[in-house]
């Protein structure tokens, strides 16, 4: 742990153009707005199986040095423990704060991602399962995307979200962005001057949510409703992101469903 | 806002209105903002425990989730929240998420699959509110799904095995706790001086932890090292259930009173015994004064008073 950063990080996930879905990529937004909020440098590799590659079976991870972590908050403390962190000028009621608002996204963005890709159906038939399986051939493409469906359609059943409609879902993204968007008020940052890794989730997902296209609208009609919402993450795109983004910039064809917000 | 609302939950026990986090959440929220429900006590009857407590009902409109009782309630104009600002509330939801994530857990875990606690405490208490067929099967069903709950959400790799799973669960709730210590600080509720919706979940949560006697109580242990939490639930229980508490004395509280209405009783008949002898002795007390007078007489003078003794 006391080692400095090394030049070869790795951060893996899935093919960016074919084959990653929605809930992955926010989660990997994420981690990367975090890196390089902490300035610390890291290459993105795709690979298709980075889902089994990963320790938790989650991505994104990131491989650094000899150890492998997943996840935004494992990441997070593992970069805490080589000494660089963001919340460290924060107070203890605003790290219970920051916590507490991370859990929110977790608990309502994140599941309702999950929900729209997985439990809708003509989201699945029409762009998750073409996706999810894109790497392989037949009939194993079929074959993994049903045992990933019916896994996370399982946890829903046990969070009792399998009982929702979609316009139940959409409202508690809205609720769940109303919060976001108070708490962001007119400040730059959730925590005034200075990004923290809450800064970096909410990017991610809403970032994400905002610039795939789907089916229909609906998902990012409800962000686009807040406008300091799109104003910070055009914020951290420009401040983080504008050397990264420039191979995105050549991306046109329609069949990989990601449209850029410019 | 006239329609009679009534609300189905589970009874309580030890001090608490309610053992079922859910149910005392609502109950909770209903004193806060003054609406007027009437509670209905799950106890041995068939209609209730279709295992969606708490619910609803009023008039034709049935309402199962606590989220949406309470949006419900607010609608109806009983609102807890109206004097917080738009950040108090996204710090309401925030919060609410938080204690979904990481307190719940491990509460289902202490109640529902902690084998001792659920042995000794859960289950019968629930079986003996639950009409008998369905008390077989009922309690089980709840901790199966409890259990499902929480290795679909917490269990999957790293953690391989259900102990580091509950390791894991324990620490974030412990961890949870602190946090809502240190975010209490020394006021009295979250937001202020008066209750809000936060306040009715975070009562609903910890309440249970805090007061039901179970076997292994490491939660329960920790709670108590954060004496600012402890007080904020007694606070709750004393000022907004105080006649819930003393209409419906639980059973610990039960056997002593009537131990102790045993032992009066017992004090009382045994003075009133004593006062009866009392009597007696006072009423036939000619002898004991003639002995001794006879017997001074007699220490006196035997010789000259042998007709004295023989006629008393």
């Amino acid at each position: 742990a006391a080692e400095p950063w090394p030049e070869n990080a790795a951060l893996y996930q899935q093919l960016k153009e074919e084959q990653i879905l929605l809930s992955d990529n926010a989660s990997s937004l994420a981690v990367q707005a975090f890196l390089q909020m902490c300035n610390l440098p890291i290459r993105v590799i795709c690979r298709p199986n980075a889902e089994y590659m990963s320790p938790s079976g989650k991505v994104p991870f990131i491989h650094v040095g000899n150890q492998v972590v997943s996840e935004l908050g494992p990441i997070v403390q593992f970069v805490k423990a080589k000494g660089h962190s963001l919340s460290d000028g924060l107070d203890e009621v605003q790290k219970a704060e920051m916590k507490a608002y991370m859990e929110l996204v977790n608990n309502m963005l994140l599941t309702a991602e999950l929900y729209l890709q997985w439990c809708d159906d003509v989201t699945v038939e029409e762009i998750t399962h073409p996706r999810y399986g894109s790497p392989y051939p037949w009939p194993l493409n079929r074959i993994l995307s049903y045992q990933k469906q019916w896994e996370v359609r399982r946890k829903m059943k046990a969070i009792g979200w399998a009982g929702k409609t979609l316009e139940q879902v959409l409202e508690d993204v809205d609720q769940c962005c109303h919060a976001l968007s108070q708490r962001l008020g007119t400040q730059p940052y959730f925590f005034n001057k200075q990004p923290t890794e809450l800064d970096a989730l909410v990017f991610g997902h809403l970032f994400t949510i905002l610039t795939t296209q789907l089916i229909t609208d609906e998902l990012s009609e409800k962000v686009k409703n807040y406008s300091n919402l799109t104003a910070f993450c055009r914020r951290i795109e420009q401040q983080y992101f504008e050397g990264h983004e420039k191979d995105s910039s050549t991306i046109a064809a329609r069949s990989s469903k990601r449209s850029l917000l410019r | 806002m006239a329609a009679p609302m009534e609300l189905s939950c589970w009874g309580g026990d030890w001090g608490l209105p309610s053992l079922h986090p859910e149910s005392l959440t609502v109950m909770a929220y209903a004193r806060f903002s003054g609406a007027p429900l009437t509670v209905n006590t799950v106890n041995n009857s068939w209609r209730a425990p279709k295992g969606d407590l708490p619910v609803l009902v009023s008039e034709d409109i049935v309402i199962s989730q606590p989220a949406k009782i309470l949006n419900f309630l607010r609608k109806q104009k009983y609102n807890a929240d109206y004097h917080l600002s738009a950040k108090q509330g996204a710090d309401t939801l925030a919060y609410i998420a938080l204690l979904e994530e990481k307190l719940l857990p491990a509460l289902l875990h202490t109640f529902w699959i902690e084998a001792e606690n659920y042995c000794s405490v859960t289950k019968p208490w629930f079986a003996s509110k639950i009409a008998f067929p369905l008390s077989l099967y009922l309690p089980g069903k709840m901790s199966r799904e409890a259990l499902n709950r929480i290795l679909l959400t917490k269990g999957g790799p790293p953690l391989y095995s259900l102990t580091e799973v509950e390791a894991q669960i324990y620490r974030d709730a412990k961890e949870c706790l602190n946090l809502l210590s240190k975010r209490l600080g020394t006021s009295q509720f979250f937001f202020g001086d008066t209750p809000t919706t936060l306040d009715a979940f975070v009562f609903g949560f910890l309440a249970p932890i805090y007061k039901v006697c179970f076997p292994r109580v490491q939660l329960q242990e920790h709670l108590k090292q954060l004496p600012n939490l402890c007080r904020f639930c007694d606070d709750i229980l004393t000022c907004y259930f105080r006649l819930t508490v003393s209409g419906h004395a639980p059973a610990g509280q039960d056997t002593a009173d009537a131990n102790l209405q045993k032992l009066t009783q017992l004090v009382t008949k045994e003075s009133n015994l004593i006062e009866k002898m009392d009597d007696n002795l006072r009423k036939s007390p000619q002898h004991p004064p003639r002995k001794l007078t006879t017997l001074k007489l007699a220490a006196g003078g035997e010789e000259s008073n042998p007709m004295s003794r023989l006629s008393p």
